[in-house]
């Protein structure tokens, strides 16, 4: 237990360093890089004085270290801002001759109404890469000069190619619109998030599938498989109850980065393409909108949750197997 | 065969999956999804809608198009290019003009506004004098005073504010009619409340359900329910459109196009717009502020090639304004492809071969128009092969749009500028006075004595042929022969649609009339 706490309390520690530190990068790129996000919220006919004055009451002249400090101020209260492009309604504010601030959304509300379609997107994906590649890695570790160790590399090297663009398209073309099978543009129910969910599970399958594979064929070449069998005991209760665990371990951390791969990826590309209203989507169109607050709340949640999980993905791999201490 | 306990329950259990899956299987089908009524009509849009439904507080295309649906205006100009002056009276029943700054509007009666209200005079008071206030629209040429003279007839004045009332005959049919309630009361901000043939029902997310307007005074519309979606992506919208998950689609490139043109089950359509697209010189400084390298580089530059780029997505033309608006016929003095003119021209400025010219920087963009990469990359070249050092910065829509405007105070960066310019009216002074009035010059900074009055001198004149004479003989071969920008051609709006949707009509600058479309 006082392992656990000591664990926590430094990785925690270090997590909220990392979180403010990658808060900041992101931070003063999106002022540095060209491109007024009061011009395209107040519209290209609005004078240089309005976009100023705008721009003054929003405290977008101040100096960087001043604007940063005022964030995480409004941070620590919770206050992730408020969007500069999107109303409360949806719609959104940009073109307008006002700033249209009572009309503006609150950040964490936006994030809070895209997580669920995000998480449903992200769980549909990894569910489907885990039924695909569970079998299929351990079958091409058990046999890794057999057919199937060698069908499992080709379908993974042939999966790992595949731009997730190119895929998505193909996936709507065929599936959507020649067999009319699965919906694939937008979100009105759970069948939405199929078709944008293969293409996830494709590209993840890849990497779980070589990582899956290698770890079982080296767990299975360690002594203490041959000595299990000598004492008697049959290989399918190794496999099942010694290989299968001690390959989990490798398993764990992949997907730690996985999953965050996921987050900061491929998930942003395939809600765009897919105009999926999960997070992906709100941060792509506050890229191209210059919407700071939106794209501030992406990034300070995203590298939490990542760090998140690696903190939990070592306690976990900490509790399978003792001798490792983060 | 015995049937054992063990098969039995797995036999139940495959039963039991098949039952399940058969029962899932439903939501999983695409058409039992489709959550839309068989006579609803759901639009992607390139663009989102803003927040605020005012229709004087933006300047956003997309906005335009919805206000379209739900606002009524004075007159309707279907901007043909055989006619592009033709007017068609929608709220107003007919116009006299009284003076030169006085014109009269008779209305028509019995029109409704969406939430009961009755159209009146004092509606047509309130829009005109809100919408024309100093720096609330872009799009008027400056206040007017309107007096009621009965509940069906109002008179625009323009006497106190030095410009001619006529200037309102076109941009009439631009301005959507607010109720004076809503305008007194802010509440147009808050829901649109028009006189058009769909009404606004809710927002969702980034869609806007309207219904049809029972009481539209042309008849209600077939078509129940329209949805305005914005779908960001041109992709996204064309697999929409093939997935029946958007009966129309707005802004597709040339390739789409051509696509969609050979597939069953949808159709396109091509709309010559009222936009055109601009080379724009900085006149304001060194080394454009000499018209013969202005011109320099219009004879270098040959369009032809541009507009075979642009494919389906481009309409030749040569002149200042697009072929469906107000004088947009082609100019006769208007520059041409000619090499050996260019190189006269370089020399007599005194930088024979380019040599002695500084770098140029021409900014163009990406993500918005159709091309413009593509086509500012053969520019760029075609005026290197002339001599002319040219560095092409192409920025995506946000940084772009932020460098292409003249300052208030300091240079404007770059030397060129790929601009379009689209408006919803066919008057041409709504692209005439901003891009080169030296009041406006909004990006070229271009200031000329002469054009300045010519164009000064057909805004005043109020009969409609008269005006145009000025127009065709006046303002455009004075801008053709001092070419503060350059016309490289006129845009044309591609659509999509499902092939079985028939009667909307198109506007060529983004609006669908669909108050008479069905499907068949």
């Amino acid at each position: 237990m006082a392992f656990v706490l000591t664990f926590l309390l430094r990785r925690l520690s270090q997590g909220i360093v990392i979180v403010l530190l990658v808060g900041f990068v992101i931070f003063s790129l999106l002022r540095i890089v060209p491109g007024d996000p009061v011009r395209i919220m107040v519209g290209p006919m609005a004078t240089e004085e309005q976009v100023e004055q705008i721009a003054e009451e929003l405290g977008l002249r101040d100096p960087l270290p001043v604007q940063f400090g005022r964030y995480l101020s409004d941070l620590a209260r919770g206050d992730l801002g408020n969007s500069f492009i999107k109303a409360t309604s949806g719609a959104s504010v940009a073109g307008g001759r006002d700033d249209g601030s009572a009309a503006r959304a609150q950040v964490l509300d936006l994030i809070v109404a895209a997580i669920p379609f995000s998480a449903l997107l992200a769980g549909l994906g990894v569910l489907l890469a885990l039924i695909f590649s569970i079998p299929l890695g351990i079958a091409a570790g058990l046999y890794p000069n057999g057919w199937i160790g060698r069908a499992t590399f080709a379908i993974s090297s042939v999966f790992v190619s595949l731009p997730n663009i190119w895929l998505g398209i193909l996936l709507i073309l065929i599936i959507s619109v020649q067999l009319g099978w699965l919906p694939a543009i937008g979100y009105k129910g759970v069948a939405y998030a199929v078709l944008p969910a293969i293409v996830l599970a494709v590209e993840l399958s890849a990497v779980i599938v070589r990582a899956l594979a290698s770890s079982v064929a080296a767990t299975m070449q360690e002594n203490f498989v041959q000595a299990g069998i000598v004492r008697g005991l049959t290989m399918r209760h190794m496999i099942t109850h010694h290989v299968l665990r001690n390959s989990a371990i490798p398993m764990l951390n992949l997907f730690g980065a996985q999953l965050g791969g996921l987050l900061l990826g491929s998930l942003f590309v395939v809600e765009y393409i897919f105009n999926y209203p999960g997070l992906g989507l709100l941060t792509v169109n506050a890229v191209f909108q210059r919407d700071f607050p939106v794209i501030q709340g992406v990034a300070i949640l995203t590298t939490a949750v990542l760090v998140l999980i690696n903190i939990l993905v070592d306690l976990i791999s900490a509790g399978i197997d003792r001798r490792l201490q983060y | 065969m015995s049937a054992t306990r063990r098969s039995f329950l797995k036999s139940g259990l495959a039963l039991g999956g098949i039952a399940a899956t058969s029962q899932l299987s439903a939501p999983f089908v695409r058409t039992a999804l489709a959550g839309q009524s068989s006579n609803s009509v759901i639009f992607a849009s390139g663009e989102p809608l803003t927040g605020n439904w005012d229709p004087t507080s933006h300047t956003i295309l997309g906005q335009i198009n919805f206000e379209g649906y739900v606002f009524g205006r004075l007159t309707k100009t279907p901007m043909r290019p055989e006619n592009p002056s033709e007017i068609q009276y929608e709220l107003a029943t007919g116009h006299k003009v009284i003076s030169e700054n006085i014109l009269e509007w008779t209305l028509r009666q019995g029109i409704t506004f969406h939430n009961g209200k009755p159209f009146k005079a004092e509606d047509v008071k309130a829009t005109f004098e809100y919408a024309s206030q100093p720096g609330k629209s872009a799009w008027y040429p400056g206040p007017v005073d309107v007096e009621i003279v009965d509940d069906y007839t109002v008179r625009l004045n323009t006497e106190n504010h030095g410009y001619p009332a006529t200037a309102y005959i076109l941009l009439a049919s631009f301005l959507p009619i607010m109720s004076a309630e809503d305008i007194a009361d802010g509440a147009i901000s808050q829901t649109p409340n028009g006189t058009g043939p769909f009404k606004f029902v809710e927002q969702r997310g980034d869609e806007t359900i309207m219904a049809a307007f029972d009481d539209f005074h042309e008849g209600r519309p077939i078509i129940d329910e329209f949805r305005f979606a914005y779908m960001g992506d041109a992709n996204t919208r064309v697999l929409a459109l093939l997935g029946g998950e958007a009966d129309i689609i707005e802004r597709l490139e040339p390739e789409q196009h051509d696509t969609l043109a050979e597939r069953d089950g949808v159709r396109v359509k091509r709309t010559v717009s009222t936009e055109n697209k601009y080379l724009h010189f900085r006149c304001n400084k060194a080394p454009f502020d000499d018209v013969r390298l202005r011109k320099a580089v219009c004879h270098a530059i040959d369009r032809d090639l541009i507009t075979e780029i642009l494919g389906a997505a481009g309409h030749a033309s040569s002149s200042y304004v697009s072929p469906v608006k107000l004088g947009g016929s082609d100019i006769a003095n208007y520059p041409t492809y000619d090499p050996e003119e260019s190189q006269r021209l370089l020399a007599e400025a005194g930088y024979p071969r380019g040599n002695g010219l500084p770098e140029l920087e021409y900014i163009t963009s990406t993500g918005f128009y159709p091309k413009t990469k593509e086509y500012g990359e053969l520019i760029t070249a075609l005026l290197q092969e002339q001599g002319f050092n040219v560095k092409l910065t192409v920025l995506e829509t946000a940084a772009w749009l932020e460098r292409i405007y003249q300052p208030e105070s300091g240079e404007a960066p770059g030397h060129l500028v790929d601009v379009g310019w689209a408006t919803g009216s066919p008057e041409p002074d709504l692209v005439l006075r901003p891009m080169w009035h030296s009041s406006q010059s909004l990006i070229t900074g271009f200031e000329d004595a002469e054009v300045d009055a010519a164009l000064d001198a057909q805004q005043a004149e109020g009969d409609p042929a008269a005006r145009l004479k000025l127009i065709e003989e006046g303002v455009m071969p004075k801008l053709a022969d001092k070419v503060p920008s350059l016309s490289l051609f006129t845009s044309v709006l591609i659509h999509g649609m499902q092939s079985n949707l028939e009667g909307a009509y198109f506007y060529p600058n983004g609006p669908i009339d669909l108050s008479k479309a069905s499907y068949t």
